[in-house]
């Protein structure tokens, strides 16, 4: 398959900057493969994993919330927190999803805390699912 | 010379040298910050680039795109968002971003209508509220560990602020890191948000190269679902990542200035005490001599 230069831009780097064959992300309205010579695209990302195939071998990553543009000479993915399945610290992702889950169960919780404790929930839990790939 | 000034001397000696321990450990405490702060700061900035680079193009695709974050509209109150530092001892680091406050506050409005202000820093915090400032926001011990989420507090705060009209303008003044001997006192718009101009954290960055991209990229892009609807969402994400930026670009910037500064005062340190050395020492020849010229003195009278 022809590569395409793809970069995956976080907060504390590059996550990726490399010619992938392909990437599939979850946007806000549902999931969407990138090859080579895609329309220009853009879309916002929710919490979902990304899948990165490079040289026919795929890898999985944990996206928390961005922005994916693809352009004409590459295709960039703005993330919030994006980690590669196989460097997530197992035991801390159960940690997160044990104590959102505990606050979620506080029947005091605001409003907005009720939400962030929900975000913090489901990204525990898109890296789990992500760490068992 | 007499007896006395000798000693005093020695206890100036004593203590010039005292000093001396301190800025050489404040010196070496911040060259190990700013280490780190560089290394935050420079792998955040492509971050925040391709944040400003994606919003550029968004935004010059569409005529008819309007938002409340680009809409044009007269202004009335202004927000100054003021990064500093949590301590002094830092040569011109915070007085710089101060007096730059001062002057564009002179600059826009008369004195019944100062500009708002969030305070990052603990100094900034102190000066603005002890002058009667409308301090609307406090991070003190901000900066060191500037986390995504709590950025984002500031980040919701001024978007909610704009979107009710409260403020109609926003600024964020901060020292730019420039390299490890300069850093520049800054300020950036941040709302309304100005399509034509782009944004940049470092002044220094020739503008060649992201203009013959946004050149290239002036094709019809497909948004999903919406321009608008991908532009809201940037947008909060782009105050995050400027405001993040701003403060690790300032944090560094503090720890080299501080760096620089206790550097100085420990040439100047080690200046005094090898100038008060020779003085001490001349003292002491000067009351040897004398008192060689006394038993002299006295031996001749003697014989």
């Amino acid at each position: 398959m022809t590569p395409f230069n793809l970069q995956i831009i976080t907060p504390d780097g590059f996550l990726f900057d490399d010619r992938a064959e392909s990437v599939i992300v979850r946007t806000t309205v549902g999931d969407k493969g990138i090859l080579a010579r895609h329309e220009p695209y853009s879309a916002a990302l929710g919490i979902g994993k990304v899948k990165v195939t490079t040289n026919g071998k795929s890898r999985f990553a944990a996206l928390s919330a961005g922005i994916i543009t693809v352009g004409s000479d590459k295709t960039v993915i703005l993330a919030q927190s994006c980690e590669w399945g196989d460097e997530i610290d197992k035991k801390r992702a159960e940690i997160a999803r044990n104590t959102a889950k505990e606050r979620l169960s506080d029947p005091t919780l605001s409003a907005n805390e009720h939400a962030v404790a929900e975000f913090k929930l489901k990204r525990a839990l898109n890296r789990l699912e992500t760490v068992n790939r | 010379m007499p007896k006395s000034s000798m000693k005093t001397i020695k206890r100036r000696i004593k203590s010039v040298g005292s000093t001396l321990q301190i800025t050489k450990a404040m010196e070496m405490v911040a060259s190990a910050k700013l280490r780190y702060a560089k290394v935050r700061a420079e792998a955040l900035r492509p971050y925040f680039e391709a944040h400003a680079e994606l919003l550029r193009d968004i935004a010059s695709q569409k005529a008819d795109f309007s938002t409340v974050f680009t809409a044009k509209r007269e202004v009335k109150n202004r927000l100054f968002i003021v990064i500093e530092g949590d301590r002094g001892l830092a040569g011109g680091y915070n007085s710089n971003i101060t007096r730059l406050v001062g002057e564009y506050a002179d600059k826009f409005d008369n004195p019944e209508n100062r500009p708002k202000i969030i305070a990052i820093g603990k100094k900034a915090v102190d000066y603005f509220k002890k002058r009667g400032w409308d301090v609307i926001g406090e991070y003190p011990y901000f900066s060191e560990d500037a986390k995504a989420s709590r950025c984002a507090d500031i980040a919701n705060m001024v978007t909610d602020l704009f979107k009710s009209g409260e403020v109609d303008e926003v600024r964020v003044f901060y020292t730019a890191f420039i390299s490890a001997l300069r850093q520049d006192a800054t300020q950036i718009k941040l709302l309304p948000f100005d399509t034509e101009k782009k944004l940049k954290m470092n002044p220094e960055q020739d503008d060649t190269e992201s203009a013959l991209s946004a050149k290239k990229s002036r094709v019809s892009v497909h948004y999903d679902p919406s321009p608008e609807a991908v532009f809201d969402r940037i947008i909060p994400k782009m105050f995050l990542s400027m405001i993040s930026c701003a403060c690790i670009d300032s944090y560094a910037s503090e720890q080299s200035a501080r760096r620089n500064a206790m550097e100085n005062a420990s040439d100047n340190a080690a200046e005094m005490i090898e100038k008060l050395s020779l003085q001490y020492n001349r003292a002491r020849q000067e009351k040897i001599t004398n008192e060689i010229n006394e038993i002299v003195g006295g031996a001749n009278a003697i014989s």
